[in-house]
């Protein structure tokens, strides 16, 4: 290998060889160029041959619905099927997957957008959550049922109290286990005082404000009276509202469903006797109720719309929150706020 | 001089190589070697549907292939500069050319790959490595350097490219991690 450092010194040696290659052309290395350039020519004309009948072929050939492989059904009667699970809140992420209630809303107007959806059936596993993003799960149903008049049904699981029952209360049909529990029908506002634990470490705050309810709810002094009865005020307007939501979904006089709104939580049998539940069963019941309420038959085809890429960075974010850092920081997280929640749970 | 006939000058007296003058027709067989390399590297791709059919398809792969070779020769003739080796980087380039026509043989080498003789992949790592040693040979011939050096220098570019890749994956995990976190 040394051999070649020496080259550079080599080319003068063949300017003076030159007569003696250029005799021994012709049967030379320019004859095996040339056969091995035709043989490159023919095979390359076969080998497009080839992709040519593979491409048509192909063309030929059905096309495979990997929403199918994928377990996504696309057939052209289905009900979907959305899930609400755990507490509901719009969510204080900017991650899409992590919006709450205002994923949800979403994924409810595609879902009764499409075509193939006949019916919508809302799994609920839900103890309700704050009031805002309850009224936009709320309204998102009463929207796509107004636009597309395709029916929702309500299915409940372990739990459905308060906002859950909020959201239910919009469908045309509520099926619940006998053993779910549900009710819970009102507001809540809890805010603590931590004046004395504060005193305690000797940590004093000061709230310079604007006016005198600017700090209402605040955690290091104890609420006057006129901030009782402004928040008594709040929490009596929203529960004329869910009362106002329940009464229409579940066409009940006020009257009626005031005597049941005391915040009492049901068993699915005891709402199915007071008028809350249409029917006692589980997911399939539930499925085969939307599937002749579209008309469809029993039995219906199931469909379930998901992201891919929502649903891998949630299972990353899932993955990654074992870390504790999501946790720690609602729990550290302890603002009031205006629920229509059962904190039984 | 057509290109059958620079090739022949360059097989035969591969010395002509590094003369004082560029070999006659170098410039057009580098870039036909290119061509018919990449025409050959396109027609295996497209029997292992691993690109899409059409003249712009091609198009891209040849870009790539220019691109990668043009960066490649540079990087090459700078390390070689900078260890005080003189050469011609453009000579480099159009060598690489050359040595590139043996591309061509991946066009049979699929259809054995095809009928299952071997798996695809091996044949595309024989018909590199291939490629990789004839550049080790044009570099010894381009440049007054030793068998080990040219080795290096050749395999320099590819170890640079793979140590940004590995850093770049590396990167953006850690900046994935952070953005979910």
């Amino acid at each position: 290998m040394e051999e070649q450092n020496n080259i550079p010194e080599q080319p003068a040696q063949p300017a003076q060889q030159q007569p003696a290659p250029l005799a021994a052309k012709p049967a030379g290395a320019a004859l095996w160029l040339k056969i091995i350039a035709g043989l490159y020519a023919v095979s390359l004309v076969a080998a497009f041959v080839v992709i040519g009948k593979a491409d048509v072929a192909k063309k030929s050939k059905p096309k495979v619905d990997l929403s199918e492989i994928a377990g996504i059904s696309s057939a052209k009667n289905a009900v979907a099927v959305v899930p609400i699970y755990g507490a509901i809140s719009q969510g204080s992420s900017n991650r899409s997957w992590e919006r709450g209630s205002q994923q949800i809303a979403k994924r409810i107007k595609t879902l009764a957008a499409k075509k193939e959806v006949k019916a919508i059936v809302l799994d609920i596993n839900s103890p309700g959550g704050s009031v805002g993003s309850v009224q936009e799960i709320y309204d998102a149903i009463l929207r796509a049922k107004a636009e597309t008049h395709k029916p929702f049904v309500a299915r409940f699981g372990e739990v459905s109290a308060s906002g859950g029952y909020y959201v239910a209360s919009a469908c045309d049909l509520i099926v619940a286990h006998p053993g779910t529990i549900t009710g819970s029908i009102g507001v809540i506002f809890s805010v603590s005082n931590l004046e004395g634990l504060m005193k305690k470490v000797g940590v004093k705050t000061d709230a310079i404000k604007s006016g005198k309810f600017k700090d209402i709810g605040s955690m290091s002094r104890e609420m006057t009276s006129e901030e009782r009865k402004l928040l008594q005020d709040m929490i009596d307007d929203s529960y004329e509202q869910f009362v106002a939501a329940v009464s229409a979904g579940r066409r009940m006089p006020v009257e009626k469903v005031k005597e049941l709104a005391d915040g009492r939580i049901y068993t699915g049998r005891q709402a199915s006797m007071n008028g809350l539940v249409d029917k006692l069963g589980d997911l399939q019941e539930a499925l085969d109720a939307a599937g002749e309420l579209a008309k469809i038959g029993k039995n219906p085809k199931v469909l379930t719309d998901s992201d891919p890429f929502e649903s891998l960075f949630s299972l990353m974010d899932t993955k990654l929150s074992l870390f504790g850092s999501k946790a720690l920081s609602e729990a550290v997280d302890a603002s009031p706020s205006l629920e229509y929640r059962w904190y039984g749970h | 001089m057509n290109p059958f006939s620079t090739l022949e000058n360059l097989i035969e007296r591969p010395e002509s190589l590094a003369g004082a003058e560029r070999p006659e027709g170098l410039g057009r067989t580098g870039l036909l070697g290119y061509a018919a390399g990449t025409l050959g590297l396109f027609a295996f791709m497209r029997l292992s549907e691993a690109v899409p059919p059409g003249f712009l398809s091609f198009c891209v792969v040849l870009g790539f292939v220019l691109a990668a070779n043009f960066f490649f020769a540079g990087v090459i003739h700078l390390f070689m500069s900078l260890t005080g080796e003189k050469g011609d980087a453009g000579r480099l380039f159009l060598a690489f050319g050359c040595a590139d026509m043996f591309g061509a043989l991946l066009v049979p080498l699929a259809f054995l790959a095809r009928v299952g003789v071997l798996n695809g992949f091996l044949w595309l790592c024989a018909c590199a490595l291939l490629v990789l040693y004839a550049r080790v040979r044009l570099v010894l011939r381009l440049y007054p350097v030793s068998a080990n050096k040219a080795v290096l220098a050749v395999w320099l570019p590819y170890m640079a490219v793979g140590a940004l890749f590995f850093a770049a994956m590396v990167y953006s995990i850690a900046w994935l991690v952070w953005l979910v976190i």
